[in-house]
């Protein structure tokens, strides 16, 4: 019964604070792409102000559409990048439901976004949207695979040093994984934070792996028919899942508090983990998105497969073999 | 906690999921409804959008199962160049191809 309780006043804060942090961090990435690119730029608030025009406009729904799965999928997807949320630590904050799931089910979570831009995109009965659909399908494809190995891999590093429940985000408040390395083992987890930051793009369809939304060819791809409050909420549902993604990557790889530095405790500890929660997940997205897509050109498709699936596969069986050792080497396997 | 399943490594709750994903689903309903419903129907504006072209007809612009992995295909040529001719449509082919493999796993689980 708690936990329902927790999960009903989780689902209403939490979609309160990721829209405001979702959107800020939208902003910031705009801002600082414009001064990188020695323009002015928008305002930070300029995506809050887009998402209040966006639902005052027309909701079009395309004479092909499926209307169901069309106006459905926007809805579905926002709710969906919401659930993440309940069950990943801010800070010192535990997570919601901690005791009700753990990474595997975030890594699952995680895709139906995704998913939902998939269906839309071909419930949008455009040419230009089923063929963003079908990119956007290979990218999560692709994608899967390195963020599946990080998650992995950090479980097993925890449970070859004796760790009790490695794949529980709670556990990871405990234990966080640098602290149970050894030399090689360090460097192995510097190589998942590498793979992360270059799994964040394509999770959130960004330059170099926007080929999905490719406005200069696909005119917006997946969502070249959505308009209205429909295309409101599938930025809100961004918004949302780029909290959501950017956390789960500080909770499993940067987990590190300053209340402890500073030997607080109760309200202030938790007040003061929570500003430096928002500044490394600010931090992680200036480094993986916005940096990374003023610097670089899109990726084809075929590209973005060989990128994730043969670089990042590489990088991710590199750290298996320093992990390997690393265990190896202090004894515990 | 009722209705946890719990592998000895991984667990979740599917009744809580379902809690949590019903109560978003009711939030997301409530931000959705916030926003403007209408459009003209029945006008230019429900074509697809298509950069001013005429739209091809659904055949055309139809995905098939087999361009849906185009990424896949097109990145891995070399491996599927070489696996395409191996399906000969033949089951005495995949038989002993099934049997070729059941070889090599019996082989690898007695050595280690």
């Amino acid at each position: 019964m708690n936990e329902i309780l927790a999960a009903v006043i989780g689902v209403v804060v939490l979609t309160i604070c990721s829209i405001v942090v979702g959107l800020f961090l939208a902003g910031l990435d705009r801002v600082v792409v414009a001064r990188m690119q020695a323009r002015v730029g928008p305002r930070l608030r300029q995506p809050f102000i887009d998402i209040a025009k966006l639902f005052r406009k027309e909701n079009i729904v395309p004479k092909n559409a499926v209307p169901i799965l069309f106006n459905l999928m926007p809805v579905l997807a926002l709710a969906a990048s919401i659930a993440v949320l309940l069950y990943l630590p801010f800070g010192s904050i535990a997570p919601v439901l901690g005791a009700a799931g753990d990474m595997i089910l975030v890594l699952y979570l995680l895709i139906i976004p995704s998913l939902c831009l998939v269906i839309g995109g071909f419930a949008s009965g455009s040419p230009y949207a089923t063929v963003g659909a079908q990119r956007e399908m290979v990218s999560m494809i692709a994608y899967e695979l390195p963020l599946a190995a990080v998650v992995i891999l950090v479980a097993w590093r925890l449970m070859a040093s004796g760790t009790a429940e490695p794949f529980s985000l709670v556990t990871l408040m405990d234990t966080n994984i640098w602290s149970v390395c050894g030399p090689l083992g360090i460097i192995a987890a510097v190589l998942l934070l590498i793979l992360f930051i270059g799994i964040i793009p394509g999770e959130l369809s960004k330059v170099p792996f926007d080929a999905p939304e490719a406005e200069t060819e696909l005119a917006g791809g997946i969502l070249a028919e959505y308009s209205g409050r429909n295309l409101g909420m599938f930025t809100l549902a961004q918004a949302v899942k780029s909290v959501a993604i950017v956390a789960f990557g500080v909770a499993i790889l940067l987990p590190w508090n300053l209340s402890p530095v500073f030997g607080l405790t109760g309200a202030a500890a938790i007040a003061v983990d929570l500003i430096f929660f928002l500044v490394k997940v600010s931090v992680v997205m200036l480094v993986s998105v916005t940096l990374v897509r003023t610097m670089m050109a899109r990726f084809r498709i075929t590209q973005v497969v060989k990128v994730y699936w043969f670089i990042l596969g590489g990088i991710a069986l590199a750290a298996l073999i320093l992990f390997a050792i690393d265990a190896f080497a202090a004894g515990v396997i | 906690m009722i209705g946890l399943l719990s592998t000895g490594y991984g667990f979740w709750n599917p009744i809580v999921w379902l809690v949590v994903i019903a109560a978003a689903l009711i939030v997301s309903f409530i931000i959705l409804k916030a926003g403007r419903k209408d459009y003209s129907k029945d006008t230019e504006q429900v074509k697809p959008y298509l950069s001013g072209n005429d739209e091809p007809s659904a055949s055309d612009t139809h995905v098939r199962g087999g361009n849906l992995y185009y990424g896949f295909t097109r990145a891995l040529k070399g491996y599927y160049d070489k696996l395409i001719p191996i399906h000969s449509g033949i089951l005495n082919d995949y038989i002993a191809w099934f049997l070729i493999g059941l070889v090599i796993i019996f082989v690898v689980v007695i050595l280690i």
